[in-house]
């Protein structure tokens, strides 16, 4: 009785062991097939990668170039938004004084605005997205301007006024743009549409990390999202150079002197020599 | 070839600062100015920002003015004891300038003193220049007229020469009360600290109008006076504002000190009043163009904040 007993226990031991590992093997199955699924998009899908998401800056950097592809449903427009983080910038703005003289006259501050902001799409965006819609997704320069806050200023008319003052300054140092009709779309064997875009990457654009948006429009509305990143990190010595700069600040002082005075004195012993001969 | 510079954060064709510190030192080495009234807008046009500009050209006005010094001290044209006198002023005009701009700034209408400051100083500075040594190259083949006017500012002389602490400046030849340097360095200072500039402009004319020192010493004591003014700002805007930019600095003197080495044996070349009539051109085009900045309508109404 007692060996049978025993003989009971394992067995049910073995039972609930094998029960385990059914349900974890079944489990397994259950998430590779949700891998599955999720690697190859279902007809509602939006995809975005960027080819070169990584932009190291060196001392040759000169700008670079980025590119955006990745497949949609068909029939539908799209917008591509890249954005740094949002912050608050100061500006000094500049006035007439006395009714002649320009002169720089007090400071603005920008809040919630991005240092980078660049938007492509398919078409004009006032024509394939609704104002609720741009609002919402900080879509174009009109609902950028709804999202920043300016300060100091008297009322809407003058917030407009110097946020296109803003735009033109940063749209002048390459660091905003918008623009329509760049974006490549063909029709794959799938039935899916498939997006490029080529955009040369402004050196003027600062370190760090940039997010790519993707939007697939239909009837005014965004019915998609997918979005990707964009890294920009300076290497070797300039990264070294920048760092101690910042981090190493009476060193990096007394090098900068130190280098000048020896290129002072150095060009002028060569000169000695160079004259010595007259 | 183009370089990227790791504190302006900005890419530049390497001719453009090379070119520039040639020019800039040139003009250095001739006339015994840092050239920061040309250098620091010119680098801005450039797309350099304001703060880097200003604080990366004080750096390589050290390496300009040395080789200047240099050139100028090798043939014996450079007053160290005026020098450091001025010198002396100069730092404490400095402080009195900085605590001078605070209170401009709390008032609320430093920029257009700063501004105005600028074109007035420049315009003088231009205008007397341009017309004493256009008349002084006149009068060299008349020379009862200088008689004449030697006497007139005598009075002028003989207060100078009754304050205490006279000393003889051997280079300059001169003999003055040592507060009139200090007062005169002092004067510079506070001004350069308000237009947050050298002062370079200002204190050649002032050596050569008011201390009556020979235009040749002027300008190697100018420089050498410079130099130590530039370390001193090159190390405080490196240190606080973090805005030396060392990559654009060295494109910068890589030009600069061989500029200066030409600007000095070239200056040996021209008589004193070409130097000054030189000189007082460049200023008076400069006060020009900043005239046609603050009237005409800008570009572009927002510009970086910082810097001046």
């Amino acid at each position: 009785m007692h060996i049978h007993l025993h003989s009971l226990i394992i067995h049910y031991a073995r039972f609930i062991g094998s029960t385990r590992f059914l349900g974890t093997l079944l489990l397994m199955l259950v998430f590779s097939l949700f891998q599955l699924v999720a690697a190859k998009p279902a007809s509602a899908m939006l995809t975005a990668k960027a080819n070169h998401d990584h932009i190291t800056i060196d001392f040759f950097y000169h700008g670079s170039s980025v590119s955006v592809r990745g497949e949609s449903d068909p029939n539908v427009d799209l917008v591509i938004k890249i954005t740094s983080p949002e912050g608050h910038q100061v500006l000094k703005q500049k006035g007439k004084v006395g009714g002649m003289l320009w002169m720089n006259v007090g400071q603005l501050k920008f809040e919630n605005t991005p240092n980078f902001y660049e938007v492509f799409s398919t078409k004009k965006i006032d024509d394939i997205l609704s104002r609720e819609e741009m609002e919402k997704y900080t879509i174009g320069y009109t609902a950028l301007q709804k999202h920043v806050e300016v300060t100091p200023v008297a009322n809407e008319e003058e917030k407009t006024k110097w946020f296109s003052e803003f735009v033109r300054f940063k749209e002048d140092s390459k660091v905003y743009a918008t623009s329509f009709g760049k974006i490549e779309t063909t029709m794959n064997k799938d039935g899916r549409q498939d997006y490029y875009i080529l955009t040369d990457w402004p050196y003027q654009a600062q370190p760090g990390d940039y997010l790519v948006s993707v939007y697939a429009v239909k009837n005014g509305k965004v019915v998609e999202q997918a979005e990707t990143k964009v890294n920009v990190e300076q290497v070797g010595m300039v990264k070294t150079l920048a760092t101690m700069a910042k981090n190493n600040a009476a060193f990096y002082g007394f090098l900068s002197i130190g280098v000048a005075l020896g290129a002072g004195f150095g060009v002028s012993l060569v000169f000695r020599k160079g004259g010595g001969a007259h | 070839m183009y370089l990227y510079l790791p504190v302006a954060l900005t890419s530049i064709n390497i001719l453009v600062p090379v070119g520039l510190g040639l020019a800039v030192g040139l003009l250095s080495g001739l006339f015994g100015v840092g050239g920061g009234f040309l250098m620091t807008p010119l680098l801005i046009m450039f797309g350099i920002p304001s703060t880097v500009a200003a604080a990366t050209d004080s750096n390589q006005i050290v390496a300009a003015s040395t080789s200047g010094t240099y050139a100028h001290w090798k043939v014996g044209n450079v007053d160290f004891k005026m020098g450091l006198y001025l010198l002396a002023g100069g730092f404490l005009g400095g402080i009195v300038g900085v605590q001078g701009i605070k209170l401009l700034h709390a008032m609320g209408n430093a920029d257009f003193v700063i501004k105005m400051t600028y074109v007035l100083m420049l315009g003088i500075v231009g205008v007397y220049m341009f017309i004493e040594s256009l008349q002084s190259m006149k009068k060299k083949k008349n020379t009862v007229v200088e008689e004449a006017k030697e006497e007139k500012e005598s009075a002028m002389g003989r207060f100078l020469k009754s304050l205490p602490l006279q000393t003889r400046f051997e280079k300059s030849g001169i003999t003055h009360s040592i507060f009139v340097p200090i007062v005169l360095g002092g004067f510079v200072g506070i001004l350069a600290a308000i237009m947050g500039v050298g002062g370079g402009f200002l204190m050649v004319p002032i050596m050569v109008y008011m201390l009556r020192m020979p235009m040749h010493v002027v300008v190697g004591t100018s420089l050498f006076q410079i130099l130590f003014t530039c370390i001193e700002v090159t190390f405080l805007q490196a240190y606080t504002n973090h805005s030396v930019d060392f990559i654009l600095a060295v494109l910068l003197l890589l030009g600069s000190t061989v500029g200066a080495q030409v600007g000095a044996v070239f200056g040996r070349k021209l008589k004193a009043d070409q130097l000054k009539i030189l000189l007082a051109g460049i200023v008076l085009a400069v006060t020009v163009k900043i005239i046609f900045e603050l009237t005409l309508t800008p570009s572009l109404l927002l510009s970086q904040a910082g810097g001046h």
